[in-house]
């Protein structure tokens, strides 16, 4: 009995938190926009009963995602926030690697402070730190400030509201979810690894390339993943930061939303963007399964 | 037949393969390895024995290159080391840890080094093959490292160092993490493989009795220096010190003053004792304060007094150490000091005629103990 109340509890919570409004955006999508409060109909009738059940479900179809099939903006955006999402990690990449693999290399004694550092951003705001890239990265801001003290940029900087600042946004802020992970797999790694492939004729470059990379491997993925992932559904870095040019489906579904105020649509469009995430997580969680069995 | 006799080290006219020149190897202010002057020949099976910390792995590393000599230089076949890359030397580790790659197959392992010398696919192919023959692993060759046991990955560390015929293999600690019975089967396995293979190998070993079995010769060190380099029956008959003599084996250490008289030298070493007789194995000034230094097992222990022997010490049995085919007797003598008696277990445990606090005797040739200053 005390099991399957332990079992339960994060049953329930999971019921609660995760499938009951998933359910309810699912039953918006089915549903047609209307001028009421809310915007659409038709709503359950409680007073009915299982008639109003039936009544409800009959009324139901999947007319927002033939919608969503005819207006070419969608699935644009989709791509484009899949691209986005790509090109981000691979940036995100190749910075937070050399950062992860100089703090596993850091005397023992330093490697406390320097994940502090890595850590200590997430301590503000987050929406105060895109706000101070917005400063930072503004025609006569910050950046164009100090280029222009040290006399390499004489005209304005043309950087805000472009794809280029929504990357320099991105990569800044899920650094850490990519550098965390690939620290843990190579501060594990032990350095005579290192010594015997050299000793076996192997130079400093190809014992990283065929030792050091390898054994980060699981750590690179979930890196990737983890930032993959949340970056797919980005919402506010593209609309701070990006132009109006700049096309990703979190910004769709918040026009679709708070603009237009068609909830069906916007719940189709929040249906689908779930229903491409779930391939990635999948493939994340299986990651972490393999890993976890190859150290077991 | 005794010209056939291993000792490269004896003959002037054989260059040693490996040499240290006055090496000094020092980190920040502390001296690991000490003005260390060393030869090692070809074919030879050498043991670095020493206490923890003394500087073993130091030159390991310094050998395979991942440390450099603060000064002083290391030769391989005549040539200096000096700043050669580790990949550049025909010197193989195996590693304590073993070190072996968790994400490649044994197969691999043993393969990662041939490969690195871009040599063809076949003669790879061939080489591993050839290797897990000699180390009997061609049944686990597809397995991951973790799949296998600790005695089987200590023989694809050994393997994977031997796969590239090197000119020396680097052996540090080798057999530390197996249990008594497999190390002793892998220690006559590895002195097969030497000389099958012919490769020079260095071991360092915690291990004395390791030590004596495996190696040619055998060199003793004390914080960062060479007490002694010698064969391991040398070592053990002929200690230099009474270190050496007390580091290998058990022995006993009887000081007292020295008369010289004719080949025999006469120790005065306790008050109202009889003196001990030993023999000079170099000219001893009268009255020096020497140790007297003799191996349990040369100490012959009786209950009834023996005749005409110049050595006797008379004494009483306080402690017996039973170690199944021999028996330790701690003997405590005139003065108090404690002499061990070793005698082989001939007889069963109930029939023993020696017991606790039996009056004993105790007695040894004048040949088989050593004298050493201090
Ligand atoms: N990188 C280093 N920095 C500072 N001191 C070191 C370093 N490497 C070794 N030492 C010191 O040098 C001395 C010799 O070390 P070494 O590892 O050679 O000992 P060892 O004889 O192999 O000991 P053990 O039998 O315990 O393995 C030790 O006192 C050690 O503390
Ligand atoms: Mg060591």
């Amino acid at each position: 009995m005390r099991r399957f109340t332990l079992i339960a509890v994060p049953y329930l919570w999971l019921l609660a938190l995760f499938l009951v409004p998933f359910l309810i955006v699912l039953k918006i999508s089915l549903s047609d926009y209307a001028l009421s409060i809310p915007p659409y109909a038709p709503t359950l009738d409680f007073s009915a009963g299982w008639q109003g059940i039936k009544d409800l479900l009959s009324k139901l179809d999947f007319e927002n995602y033939v919608f969503l099939t005819e207006d070419a903006l969608y699935w644009k955006a989709y791509l484009s926030s899949l691209k986005i999402a790509l090109i981000s990690t691979v940036l995100t990449l190749l910075v937070g690697y050399p950062i992860a693999y100089g703090m596993a290399r850091a005397a023992p004694e330093w490697r406390p402070t320097l994940l502090m550092l890595v850590i200590l951003p997430f301590w503000t705001s987050f929406l105060i730190r895109v706000y101070a890239w917005m400063g930072i990265l503004a025609s006569e801001g910050v950046l164009y400030q100090f280029l222009s003290f040290l006399g390499i940029v004489d005209e304005p900087l043309k950087i805000l509201s472009t794809n280029t600042a929504v990357y320099i946004g991105i990569v800044y802020t899920y650094l850490p979810f990519m550098i965390l992970p690939i620290y843990a797999a190579l501060e594990k790694m032990d350095d005579s690894l290192i010594e015997a492939a050299e000793d076996l004729g192997c130079s400093r470059m190809s014992a990283f390339w065929l030792i050091t990379i390898p054994l980060s491997k699981s750590g690179i993925i979930a890196g990737c993943f983890l930032v993959f992932i949340p970056t797919i559904g980005e919402f506010v870095i593209p609309s701070l930061l990006g132009g109006s040019d700049t096309l990703m489906i979190g910004k769709v579904l918040w026009e679709e939303f708070f603009s237009n105020r068609d909830w069906p649509v916007a719940s189709a469009v929040a249906i689908i963007l779930l229903l491409i995430l779930v391939i990635p997580i999948v493939l994340f969680q299986r990651n972490q399964q393999l890993q976890r069995e190859a150290e077991g | 037949m005794n010209q056939k006799v291993f000792a490269p080290w004896d003959d002037p006219n054989q260059k040693p393969l490996i040499q240290f020149q006055n090496v000094t190897k020092k980190f920040g202010t502390f001296t690991a390895i000490d003005d260390l002057s060393l030869d090692i020949y070809e074919r030879e099976f050498f043991a670095l024995l020493g206490p923890s910390g003394c500087g073993k792995t130091t030159m390991m590393r310094m050998l395979a290159g991942f440390e450099t000599p603060t000064s002083g230089t290391i030769r391989l076949s005549g040539q200096d080391l000096g700043q050669t890359a580790p990949n550049k030397r025909a010197v193989n580790m195996m590693f304590q840890s073993y070190a072996l790659f968790p994400h490649l197959s044994v197969w691999e392992n043993i393969a990662f080094g041939l490969k690195r010398e871009s040599k063809d696919k076949d003669a790879i192919a061939a080489r591993v093959e050839e290797m897990l023959r000699l180390t009997r692993l061609g049944k686990f060759a597809k397995r991951k490292p973790h799949q296998i046991s600790g005695g089987q990955r200590q023989r694809v560390a050994l393997a994977r160092s031997l796969a590239k015929s090197p000119k020396l293999l680097l052996l540090d600690e080798p057999l530390g993490a197996l249990d008594k019975k497999l190390r002793e089967e892998t220690q006559f396995e590895l002195m097969d493989i030497q000389e099958k293979t012919g490769t020079t190998f260095v071991i360092v070993t915690h291990d004395q009795e390791e030590a004596m079995t495996v190696a040619s010769r055998v060199a003793v060190m004390d914080e960062g220096r060479l007490v002694q380099v010698a064969t391991p029956a040398d070592i053990y008959e002929a200690p230099n010190s009474v270190y050496v003599a007390d580091f290998i084996g058990d022995v006993n250490i009887i000081e007292g003053n020295a008369t010289p008289d004719g080949d025999r030298v006469r120790i005065d070493w306790a008050e109202g004792q009889p003196a001990i007789w030993g023999t000079a194995q170099k000219p001893v000034a009268s009255g020096e304060r020497i140790s007297f230094a003799i191996r349990p097992e040369k100490v012959t222990i009786s209950k009834e007094k023996p005749e005409d022997r110049r050595n006797l010490l008379e004494g009483e049995v306080i402690d017996i150490a039973y170690l199944g085919n021999i028996s330790t007797f701690h003997v405590k003598v005139g003065n108090g000091q404690i002499i061990k008696a070793q005698s082989a277990n001939t007889r069963r445990l109930a029939n023993r005629d020696i017991t606790w606090e039996d009056r004993v005797w105790l007695t040894f040739t004048e040949t088989a103990g050593v004298l050493l200053e201090g």
